[in-house]
Protein backbone atom coordinates (compact mmCIF):
# COMPACT_ATOMS: atom_id res chain seq x y z
CA UNK A 1 0.00 0.00 0.00
CA UNK A 2 2.45 2.49 1.53
CA UNK A 3 5.22 1.51 -1.77
CA UNK A 4 1.94 1.73 -4.34
CA UNK A 5 1.62 5.69 -3.23
CA UNK A 6 5.17 6.25 -3.06
CA UNK A 7 5.11 5.12 -6.64
CA UNK A 8 3.06 7.52 -7.75
CA UNK A 9 5.27 10.57 -6.81
CA UNK A 10 8.38 9.51 -8.28
CA UNK A 11 9.30 11.73 -11.53
CA UNK A 12 9.04 10.44 -14.71
CA UNK A 13 12.37 9.71 -15.82
CA UNK A 14 12.66 12.72 -18.69
CA UNK A 15 11.41 15.30 -16.00
CA UNK A 16 14.08 13.68 -13.14
CA UNK A 17 16.57 13.60 -15.93
CA UNK A 18 16.06 17.71 -16.89
CA UNK A 19 16.06 18.09 -13.11
CA UNK A 20 19.03 16.62 -12.29
CA UNK A 21 20.84 18.78 -15.87
CA UNK A 22 19.20 21.74 -14.55
CA UNK A 23 20.66 21.20 -10.84
CA UNK A 24 24.28 20.14 -12.70
CA UNK A 25 24.06 22.86 -14.96
CA UNK A 26 23.73 25.59 -11.88
CA UNK A 27 26.26 24.19 -9.98
CA UNK A 28 29.15 23.93 -13.08
CA UNK A 29 32.57 25.99 -12.38
CA UNK A 30 32.35 28.68 -14.85
CA UNK A 31 35.29 30.92 -14.31
CA UNK A 32 37.87 31.82 -11.84
CA UNK A 33 36.86 34.62 -9.39
CA UNK A 34 39.71 36.26 -6.98
CA UNK A 35 38.26 37.18 -3.22
CA UNK A 36 40.31 40.08 -1.91
CA UNK A 37 38.87 39.62 2.00
CA UNK A 38 39.61 41.63 4.84
CA UNK A 39 41.54 39.82 7.90
CA UNK A 40 41.78 41.66 11.03
CA UNK A 41 41.31 40.22 14.79
CA UNK A 42 41.44 43.77 16.94
CA UNK A 43 42.91 41.44 19.73
CA UNK A 44 45.88 40.22 18.11
CA UNK A 45 46.43 42.45 14.84
CA UNK A 46 48.65 45.57 14.27
CA UNK A 47 46.38 46.74 11.57
CA UNK A 48 44.15 44.87 8.92
CA UNK A 49 45.49 43.16 5.96
CA UNK A 50 44.14 41.83 2.76
CA UNK A 51 44.33 38.29 1.97
CA UNK A 52 43.28 36.75 -2.07
CA UNK A 53 42.13 33.05 -3.00
CA UNK A 54 40.88 32.01 -6.04
CA UNK A 55 37.70 29.98 -6.70
CA UNK A 56 36.07 28.06 -9.46
CA UNK A 57 32.53 29.79 -9.03
CA UNK A 58 29.30 28.41 -10.34
CA UNK A 59 26.04 30.21 -11.61
CA UNK A 60 24.17 29.42 -8.19
CA UNK A 61 26.91 29.86 -5.53
CA UNK A 62 26.27 32.83 -2.86
CA UNK A 63 29.19 34.82 -1.29
CA UNK A 64 28.36 32.68 1.68
CA UNK A 65 28.71 29.82 -0.27
CA UNK A 66 32.10 30.72 -1.67
CA UNK A 67 33.49 31.90 1.77
CA UNK A 68 32.15 28.29 3.24
CA UNK A 69 34.58 26.83 0.44
CA UNK A 70 37.65 28.95 1.15
CA UNK A 71 37.42 28.44 5.30
CA UNK A 72 36.72 24.87 4.58
CA UNK A 73 39.61 24.26 1.89
CA UNK A 74 41.69 27.37 2.36
CA UNK A 75 41.71 29.87 4.97
CA UNK A 76 40.32 27.84 8.29
CA UNK A 77 40.67 30.78 10.76
CA UNK A 78 38.40 32.85 8.40
CA UNK A 79 36.08 34.62 10.60
CA UNK A 80 32.24 34.88 9.56
CA UNK A 81 29.05 35.23 11.00
CA UNK A 82 26.08 33.59 9.08
CA UNK A 83 23.00 31.14 10.42
CA UNK A 84 19.96 30.78 7.90
CA UNK A 85 21.80 30.96 4.61
CA UNK A 86 18.35 32.31 2.99
CA UNK A 87 18.14 35.87 4.30
CA UNK A 88 15.95 35.77 7.22
CA UNK A 89 18.36 36.01 9.94
CA UNK A 90 20.21 39.22 8.96
CA UNK A 91 23.86 37.86 10.31
CA UNK A 92 25.71 37.55 7.40
CA UNK A 93 25.76 41.26 5.92
CA UNK A 94 28.66 42.71 4.46
CA UNK A 95 30.68 45.37 2.24
CA UNK A 96 30.45 43.21 -1.29
CA UNK A 97 32.48 45.37 -3.48
CA UNK A 98 31.38 48.79 -1.53
CA UNK A 99 28.19 48.36 -0.71
CA UNK A 100 26.34 46.48 1.87
CA UNK A 101 24.67 43.19 1.17
CA UNK A 102 23.73 40.32 2.47
CA UNK A 103 26.04 37.24 1.55
CA UNK A 104 23.96 34.51 1.39
CA UNK A 105 21.46 36.67 -0.84
CA UNK A 106 24.32 37.96 -3.46
CA UNK A 107 25.72 35.70 -6.12
CA UNK A 108 29.25 35.39 -6.87
CA UNK A 109 28.80 35.90 -10.55
CA UNK A 110 26.52 39.28 -10.28
CA UNK A 111 28.72 40.97 -7.56
CA UNK A 112 31.78 40.42 -9.98
CA UNK A 113 30.11 41.87 -13.10
CA UNK A 114 32.57 42.15 -15.76
CA UNK A 115 35.20 41.60 -13.05
CA UNK A 116 36.59 38.65 -11.67
CA UNK A 117 37.62 40.04 -8.42
CA UNK A 118 35.27 40.20 -5.02
CA UNK A 119 36.15 42.42 -2.61
CA UNK A 120 35.08 41.51 1.11
CA UNK A 121 35.01 44.10 4.02
CA UNK A 122 32.93 43.81 7.21
CA UNK A 123 30.12 46.42 7.38
CA UNK A 124 30.98 50.07 7.84
CA UNK A 125 30.89 51.95 11.37
CA UNK A 126 30.23 49.32 12.81
CA UNK A 127 33.18 47.77 15.51
CA UNK A 128 34.92 45.00 13.90
CA UNK A 129 34.87 41.72 15.84
CA UNK A 130 36.81 39.34 13.51
CA UNK A 131 37.82 39.43 9.84
CA UNK A 132 34.32 39.51 8.54
CA UNK A 133 32.29 40.01 11.36
CA UNK A 134 31.25 43.10 13.16
CA UNK A 135 30.00 43.92 16.33
CA UNK A 136 26.39 44.59 16.74
CA UNK A 137 26.42 45.63 20.61
CA UNK A 138 25.66 49.67 20.00
CA UNK A 139 23.35 48.49 16.89
CA UNK A 140 21.35 46.57 19.14
CA UNK A 141 21.23 48.79 22.21
CA UNK A 142 20.06 51.52 20.00
CA UNK A 143 17.39 49.13 18.54
CA UNK A 144 16.49 48.47 22.72
CA UNK A 145 16.19 52.43 23.28
CA UNK A 146 13.41 53.29 21.27
CA UNK A 147 11.17 50.71 23.30
CA UNK A 148 10.15 48.43 20.04
CA UNK A 149 7.44 46.72 21.63
CA UNK A 150 3.67 47.65 22.56
CA UNK A 151 3.29 50.17 25.32
CA UNK A 152 -0.28 50.15 26.86
CA UNK A 153 -1.85 51.38 30.13
CA UNK A 154 -3.55 48.06 30.96
CA UNK A 155 -0.53 46.14 32.16
CA UNK A 156 -2.31 43.48 33.69
CA UNK A 157 -4.48 42.88 30.03
CA UNK A 158 -0.81 43.78 27.48
CA UNK A 159 0.49 40.63 29.49
CA UNK A 160 -2.53 38.23 29.83
CA UNK A 161 -4.64 39.13 27.27
CA UNK A 162 -8.61 38.09 27.23
CA UNK A 163 -9.30 38.28 23.39
CA UNK A 164 -7.69 39.59 20.52
CA UNK A 165 -7.11 43.07 19.44
CA UNK A 166 -8.98 44.37 16.06
CA UNK A 167 -7.37 46.75 13.72
CA UNK A 168 -8.59 47.46 10.00
CA UNK A 169 -6.19 46.89 6.64
CA UNK A 170 -5.60 50.16 6.42
CA UNK A 171 -4.42 50.21 10.35
CA UNK A 172 -2.54 47.51 9.46
CA UNK A 173 -0.91 48.73 6.12
CA UNK A 174 0.54 51.75 8.42
CA UNK A 175 3.23 49.79 9.98
CA UNK A 176 3.18 46.19 8.46
CA UNK A 177 6.36 46.99 5.95
CA UNK A 178 8.71 48.55 8.84
CA UNK A 179 7.91 44.49 10.84
CA UNK A 180 9.47 42.77 8.33
CA UNK A 181 13.22 44.28 9.33
CA UNK A 182 15.38 41.71 9.47
CA UNK A 183 18.35 43.95 12.06
CA UNK A 184 21.33 42.77 9.63
CA UNK A 185 22.96 46.61 10.25
CA UNK A 186 23.40 47.45 6.34
CA UNK A 187 21.39 50.52 6.29
CA UNK A 188 22.82 51.93 9.54
CA UNK A 189 26.25 51.04 7.97
CA UNK A 190 24.78 52.70 4.30
CA UNK A 191 23.96 55.78 6.22
CA UNK A 192 26.33 58.93 6.23
CA UNK A 193 25.57 60.38 9.24
CA UNK A 194 26.50 57.35 10.96
CA UNK A 195 29.73 57.66 9.35
CA UNK A 196 31.14 60.18 12.00
CA UNK A 197 28.02 60.19 14.46
CA UNK A 198 28.29 57.29 16.71
CA UNK A 199 25.34 57.91 18.43
CA UNK A 200 23.19 58.60 15.99
CA UNK A 201 20.31 55.68 16.48
CA UNK A 202 20.31 54.95 12.76
CA UNK A 203 17.48 54.21 9.76
CA UNK A 204 16.92 50.70 11.43
CA UNK A 205 16.14 52.42 15.09
CA UNK A 206 14.07 55.08 13.46
CA UNK A 207 11.52 52.82 12.08
CA UNK A 208 11.03 50.78 14.50
CA UNK A 209 9.97 53.39 16.80
CA UNK A 210 7.78 54.89 13.60
CA UNK A 211 6.34 51.35 13.07
CA UNK A 212 5.45 51.26 17.00
CA UNK A 213 4.40 54.47 17.22
CA UNK A 214 1.16 54.55 14.49
CA UNK A 215 -0.16 50.99 15.84
CA UNK A 216 -3.39 51.32 16.84
CA UNK A 217 -2.83 49.02 19.97
CA UNK A 218 0.05 51.53 21.18
CA UNK A 219 -0.11 54.12 23.99
CA UNK A 220 3.36 54.78 23.84
CA UNK A 221 3.68 58.23 21.48
CA UNK A 222 5.19 60.27 23.58
CA UNK A 223 7.37 58.22 25.17
CA UNK A 224 9.23 57.24 22.37
CA UNK A 225 9.01 61.04 20.99
CA UNK A 226 11.34 62.11 24.34
CA UNK A 227 13.51 59.14 22.71
CA UNK A 228 13.72 60.12 18.66
CA UNK A 229 13.14 63.68 19.39
CA UNK A 230 16.84 64.58 20.06
CA UNK A 231 20.42 65.82 19.13
CA UNK A 232 21.31 62.25 17.54
CA UNK A 233 17.68 61.20 17.11
CA UNK A 234 15.53 61.35 13.84
CA UNK A 235 16.61 65.02 13.21
CA UNK A 236 20.02 63.87 11.80
CA UNK A 237 18.57 62.25 8.86
CA UNK A 238 18.91 64.53 5.92
CA UNK A 239 17.15 61.90 3.19
CA UNK A 240 20.21 60.55 1.47
CA UNK A 241 17.83 58.04 0.94
CA UNK A 242 21.40 54.74 1.06
CA UNK A 243 19.36 52.86 3.89
CA UNK A 244 16.38 52.09 1.65
CA UNK A 245 18.41 51.22 -1.29
CA UNK A 246 20.66 48.88 0.69
CA UNK A 247 17.81 47.15 2.63
CA UNK A 248 18.02 43.35 1.92
CA UNK A 249 13.95 43.09 2.97
CA UNK A 250 12.67 46.37 1.04
CA UNK A 251 11.91 47.74 4.16
CA UNK A 252 12.00 51.40 3.38
CA UNK A 253 13.27 52.65 6.67
CA UNK A 254 14.36 56.39 4.71
CA UNK A 255 10.32 56.27 4.58
CA UNK A 256 10.40 55.47 8.05
CA UNK A 257 12.27 58.40 9.05
CA UNK A 258 10.23 61.31 6.78
CA UNK A 259 6.82 60.26 8.21
CA UNK A 260 8.29 59.66 11.60
CA UNK A 261 9.34 63.67 11.77
CA UNK A 262 6.33 64.36 10.48
CA UNK A 263 4.50 62.50 12.90
CA UNK A 264 6.50 64.60 15.92
CA UNK A 265 5.82 68.08 13.88
CA UNK A 266 2.15 66.98 13.81
CA UNK A 267 2.22 65.81 17.05
CA UNK A 268 3.75 69.56 18.34
CA UNK A 269 0.25 70.89 16.74
CA UNK A 270 -1.76 68.25 18.91
CA UNK A 271 -2.18 65.75 16.27
CA UNK A 272 -2.21 61.84 17.37
CA UNK A 273 -1.80 59.50 14.50
CA UNK A 274 -5.01 57.36 16.57
CA UNK A 275 -6.53 57.75 19.78
CA UNK A 276 -5.52 55.67 22.95
CA UNK A 277 -5.59 52.12 22.32
CA UNK A 278 -9.30 51.15 23.67
CA UNK A 279 -9.31 48.65 26.41
CA UNK A 280 -10.64 44.62 25.53
CA UNK A 281 -14.15 44.13 26.20
CA UNK A 282 -13.40 41.58 28.39
CA UNK A 283 -11.38 43.94 30.48
CA UNK A 284 -14.43 46.79 29.88
CA UNK A 285 -16.70 44.41 31.60
CA UNK A 286 -14.61 43.51 34.41
CA UNK A 287 -13.52 47.18 35.02
CA UNK A 288 -17.90 47.91 35.02
CA UNK A 289 -18.15 45.32 37.33
CA UNK A 290 -15.69 46.22 39.82
CA UNK A 291 -17.15 49.92 39.35
CA UNK A 292 -20.34 49.25 39.69
CA UNK B 1 13.95 73.71 23.19
CA UNK B 2 13.48 70.47 21.32
CA UNK B 3 15.28 69.45 18.39
CA UNK B 4 12.37 69.26 16.69
CA UNK B 5 11.17 72.58 17.60
CA UNK B 6 14.74 73.86 16.46
CA UNK B 7 14.50 71.81 12.72
CA UNK B 8 11.28 72.95 12.28
CA UNK B 9 12.26 76.38 12.21
CA UNK B 10 14.65 75.68 10.17
CA UNK B 11 12.31 74.68 7.00
CA UNK B 12 10.38 77.75 7.88
CA UNK B 13 13.47 80.27 7.71
CA UNK B 14 14.62 77.90 4.62
CA UNK B 15 10.74 79.85 2.97
CA UNK B 16 11.52 83.06 4.70
CA UNK B 17 14.80 83.34 2.98
CA UNK B 18 13.62 81.98 -0.49
CA UNK B 19 10.96 84.93 -0.02
CA UNK B 20 13.15 87.90 1.66
CA UNK B 21 16.38 86.69 -0.34
CA UNK B 22 14.60 87.16 -4.10
CA UNK B 23 13.22 90.83 -2.70
CA UNK B 24 16.85 91.68 -1.63
CA UNK B 25 18.22 90.48 -5.15
CA UNK B 26 15.97 92.12 -7.09
CA UNK B 27 16.30 95.48 -5.08
CA UNK B 28 20.24 95.25 -5.63
CA UNK B 29 20.68 93.75 -9.35
CA UNK B 30 17.10 94.74 -11.27
CA UNK B 31 17.62 97.89 -12.81
CA UNK B 32 13.63 98.04 -13.41
CA UNK B 33 12.57 96.71 -9.87
CA UNK B 34 15.35 97.70 -7.73
CA UNK B 35 14.92 101.61 -7.59
CA UNK B 36 11.28 100.78 -6.59
CA UNK B 37 11.78 98.30 -4.02
CA UNK B 38 14.95 100.53 -2.51
CA UNK B 39 12.14 103.89 -2.37
CA UNK B 40 10.04 102.45 0.73
CA UNK B 41 13.37 102.55 3.19
CA UNK B 42 11.13 101.41 6.09
CA UNK B 43 10.17 98.14 3.58
CA UNK B 44 13.16 97.38 2.64
CA UNK B 45 14.64 97.86 6.09
CA UNK B 46 11.89 95.29 7.70
CA UNK B 47 12.63 93.52 4.53
CA UNK B 48 16.39 92.89 5.01
CA UNK B 49 16.03 92.42 8.84
CA UNK B 50 13.79 89.29 8.74
CA UNK B 51 16.02 88.16 5.89
CA UNK B 52 19.15 88.62 7.83
CA UNK B 53 17.59 86.45 10.92
CA UNK B 54 16.47 83.66 8.84
CA UNK B 55 19.27 83.26 6.91
CA UNK B 56 21.70 83.41 10.07
CA UNK B 57 19.70 81.25 12.38
CA UNK B 58 19.55 79.10 8.89
CA UNK B 59 23.35 79.03 8.12
CA UNK B 60 24.35 78.42 12.22
CA UNK B 61 22.09 76.30 12.54
CA UNK B 62 23.44 74.05 9.44
CA UNK B 63 26.90 74.24 11.02
CA UNK B 64 25.81 73.34 14.19
CA UNK B 65 23.97 70.26 13.05
CA UNK B 66 27.30 69.35 10.77
CA UNK B 67 29.33 70.09 13.95
CA UNK B 68 27.35 67.93 16.13
CA UNK B 69 27.24 65.01 13.47
CA UNK B 70 31.27 65.27 13.27
CA UNK B 71 31.75 65.46 17.06
CA UNK B 72 29.12 62.97 18.72
CA UNK B 73 29.92 63.31 22.27
CA UNK B 74 26.96 64.32 23.85
CA UNK B 75 28.84 66.79 25.93
CA UNK B 76 29.86 68.89 23.49
CA UNK B 77 26.34 68.61 21.68
CA UNK B 78 25.20 70.73 24.31
CA UNK B 79 28.22 73.53 24.04
CA UNK B 80 27.96 73.39 20.45
CA UNK B 81 24.25 74.78 20.37
CA UNK B 82 25.07 77.31 23.36
CA UNK B 83 28.36 78.29 20.90
CA UNK B 84 26.59 78.48 18.13
CA UNK B 85 23.69 80.50 19.62
CA UNK B 86 26.42 83.49 20.99
CA UNK B 87 27.74 83.59 17.82
CA UNK B 88 24.95 84.01 15.77
CA UNK B 89 23.71 86.57 18.22
CA UNK B 90 26.81 88.43 17.65
CA UNK B 91 26.44 88.33 14.25
CA UNK B 92 23.51 89.34 13.95
CA UNK B 93 24.09 93.00 15.84
CA UNK B 94 26.92 93.15 13.75
CA UNK B 95 24.54 92.27 10.35
CA UNK B 96 21.95 94.78 11.79
CA UNK B 97 25.13 97.73 11.77
CA UNK B 98 26.38 96.75 8.41
CA UNK B 99 22.55 97.12 7.11
CA UNK B 100 22.13 100.82 8.73
CA UNK B 101 25.40 101.70 7.34
CA UNK B 102 24.61 100.05 3.72
CA UNK B 103 21.62 102.06 4.06
CA UNK B 104 22.52 105.54 5.01
CA UNK B 105 20.43 105.40 8.02
CA UNK B 106 23.94 105.37 11.04
CA UNK C 1 52.76 52.58 22.53
CA UNK C 2 50.29 55.31 22.46
CA UNK C 3 50.07 55.99 18.74
CA UNK C 4 49.94 51.97 18.03
CA UNK C 5 46.76 51.42 20.29
CA UNK C 6 45.38 54.63 18.64
CA UNK C 7 45.77 52.82 15.82
CA UNK C 8 44.08 49.85 17.08
CA UNK C 9 41.11 51.59 18.01
CA UNK C 10 40.89 53.61 14.53
CA UNK C 11 40.68 49.74 12.63
CA UNK C 12 38.72 48.61 15.32
CA UNK C 13 36.13 50.89 15.29
CA UNK C 14 35.80 50.89 11.20
CA UNK C 15 33.69 54.25 11.08
CA UNK C 16 34.16 56.18 8.18
CA UNK C 17 34.86 59.15 9.55
CA UNK C 18 34.01 62.77 6.63
CA UNK C 19 34.86 60.35 3.58
CA UNK C 20 31.80 58.75 4.51
CA UNK C 21 29.22 61.67 3.70
CA UNK C 22 30.99 61.20 0.04
CA UNK C 23 31.20 57.81 -0.49
CA UNK C 24 28.00 57.90 -3.15
CA UNK C 25 30.00 55.91 -5.87
CA UNK C 26 27.47 52.59 -4.90
CA UNK C 27 23.96 54.46 -4.18
CA UNK C 28 21.28 55.84 -5.55
CA UNK C 29 21.00 59.96 -6.98
CA UNK C 30 20.19 60.84 -3.58
CA UNK C 31 23.23 60.23 -1.74
CA UNK C 32 24.84 62.99 -4.38
CA UNK C 33 22.35 65.42 -3.93
CA UNK C 34 23.12 65.21 -0.03
CA UNK C 35 26.29 65.27 -0.63
CA UNK C 36 26.38 68.78 -2.78
CA UNK C 37 23.44 70.41 -0.96
CA UNK C 38 26.38 69.65 2.20
CA UNK C 39 28.68 71.04 0.29
CA UNK C 40 26.88 74.33 -0.85
CA UNK C 41 25.46 74.80 2.47
CA UNK C 42 29.27 75.38 3.90
CA UNK C 43 30.08 77.29 0.73
CA UNK C 44 27.48 80.05 1.01
CA UNK C 45 27.96 80.20 5.34
CA UNK C 46 31.71 81.38 3.98
CA UNK C 47 30.44 84.01 1.39
CA UNK C 48 27.89 85.15 3.67
CA UNK C 49 30.58 85.65 6.17
CA UNK C 50 32.57 87.77 3.57
CA UNK C 51 29.84 89.37 2.33
CA UNK C 52 29.17 91.41 5.82
CA UNK C 53 32.31 92.20 6.03
CA UNK C 54 32.11 94.17 3.43
CA UNK C 55 28.82 94.66 1.70
CA UNK C 56 29.89 95.56 -1.67
CA UNK C 57 32.56 92.57 -1.88
CA UNK C 58 31.64 90.40 -4.70
CA UNK C 59 33.89 87.53 -6.30
CA UNK C 60 33.95 88.85 -9.41
CA UNK C 61 32.09 88.30 -13.42
CA UNK C 62 32.35 84.53 -13.84
CA UNK C 63 32.92 83.94 -10.31
CA UNK C 64 29.19 85.43 -9.44
CA UNK C 65 28.01 83.16 -11.87
CA UNK C 66 29.47 80.32 -10.00
CA UNK C 67 28.08 81.57 -6.75
CA UNK C 68 24.55 81.40 -8.17
CA UNK C 69 25.20 77.99 -9.22
CA UNK C 70 25.81 76.86 -6.00
CA UNK C 71 23.06 79.23 -4.14
CA UNK C 72 20.52 78.17 -6.79
CA UNK C 73 21.21 73.92 -6.06
CA UNK C 74 21.38 74.96 -2.19
CA UNK C 75 17.49 76.53 -2.94
CA UNK C 76 16.00 73.82 -5.86
CA UNK C 77 17.02 71.17 -3.59
CA UNK C 78 16.12 72.42 -0.40
CA UNK C 79 12.49 72.69 -2.05
CA UNK C 80 12.85 69.08 -2.33
CA UNK C 81 14.06 68.19 1.24
CA UNK C 82 11.66 70.29 2.64
CA UNK C 83 8.51 68.23 0.59
CA UNK C 84 10.66 64.90 1.44
CA UNK C 85 11.39 64.97 5.16
CA UNK C 86 7.85 66.63 5.77
CA UNK C 87 6.53 63.07 4.58
CA UNK C 88 5.14 64.70 1.52
CA UNK C 89 6.27 63.24 -1.19
CA UNK C 90 7.68 60.41 0.06
CA UNK C 91 4.38 57.54 -0.83
CA UNK C 92 2.73 55.38 1.56
CA UNK C 93 3.85 52.48 3.66
CA UNK C 94 3.55 49.37 1.79
CA UNK C 95 1.34 46.22 1.95
CA UNK C 96 1.99 43.83 -0.44
CA UNK C 97 5.51 44.31 -1.62
CA UNK C 98 6.74 42.39 -4.92
CA UNK C 99 9.58 39.79 -4.91
CA UNK C 100 12.54 42.58 -5.34
CA UNK C 101 10.87 45.45 -4.52
CA UNK C 102 12.60 48.90 -4.83
CA UNK C 103 11.93 51.56 -2.34
CA UNK C 104 9.08 53.86 -2.54
CA UNK C 105 10.90 56.62 -0.88
CA UNK C 106 13.42 56.82 -3.66
CA UNK C 107 10.92 55.33 -6.77
CA UNK C 108 7.93 56.89 -5.73
CA UNK C 109 6.51 60.60 -5.93
CA UNK C 110 10.47 61.62 -5.01
CA UNK C 111 11.87 60.43 -8.25
CA UNK C 112 9.64 63.34 -10.01
CA UNK C 113 10.74 66.03 -7.57
CA UNK C 114 14.19 64.82 -8.10
CA UNK C 115 13.81 65.73 -11.98
CA UNK C 116 12.24 68.51 -10.62
CA UNK C 117 14.21 69.86 -8.56
CA UNK C 118 17.24 69.49 -11.20
CA UNK C 119 15.09 71.48 -13.78
CA UNK C 120 14.43 73.71 -10.89
CA UNK C 121 18.37 74.38 -10.27
CA UNK C 122 19.65 74.71 -14.32
CA UNK C 123 16.32 77.51 -14.30
CA UNK C 124 17.63 79.19 -11.57
CA UNK C 125 21.01 79.39 -12.19
CA UNK C 126 20.54 80.32 -15.58
CA UNK C 127 18.17 83.11 -14.64
CA UNK C 128 21.00 84.36 -11.64
CA UNK C 129 23.75 83.76 -14.37
CA UNK C 130 21.79 86.19 -17.06
CA UNK C 131 22.02 88.62 -14.29
CA UNK C 132 25.05 88.79 -13.21
CA UNK C 133 26.73 88.16 -16.79
CA UNK C 134 24.07 90.76 -18.96
CA UNK C 135 22.17 92.60 -16.50
CA UNK C 136 25.28 93.25 -14.23
CA UNK C 137 27.38 94.79 -17.14
CA UNK C 138 24.57 97.21 -18.59
CA UNK C 139 24.36 98.62 -15.11
CA UNK C 140 27.73 99.25 -15.00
Amino acid sequence: MASEEAKDYVLPPEVLEETVRASEELWKPVKKVKFRIYKYNPKKDYAPHWEEHELEVSKGMTVLDALLTIKGEMDPTLGVRYSCRMGLCGSCAMMINGKQMLACQTRVLEAAGDGDVVELRPLDNFPVERDLAADFTHFFEKHKSVKPWIIRSDEVELNNPTGPYKQTVDEYARYYQFTDCIKCGACLSACPTAATDYEYLGPQALAQAYRYMVDTRDDGLDVRIAVVDTEHGCWRCHFAASCSDVCPRGVDPAQGIQLLKRLIIKRKFGYKPHKPAEALPAKVKAESKSGG
Amino acid sequence: MRESTVMFLHYITAILIAITGLIHLLANNDPAIGPLIKSNTALYLGNMAIFLAALLYHAFNGVRVILIEMVPDRCWTKWIGWAILIVGVVTYAVGLQVLMVALGLA
Amino acid sequence: MEAESGYREYYARNMRGISGWFKVRAYTIERWLYAAHRITGILIVLFILAHFYSTGWHPGLWWDALLGVVVTFHVANGIRLILAELGLAIGKPLLIKKPSQRPVSIEGVQRYLVVFALVLFIVLAAIWAYYALVVQSMMG
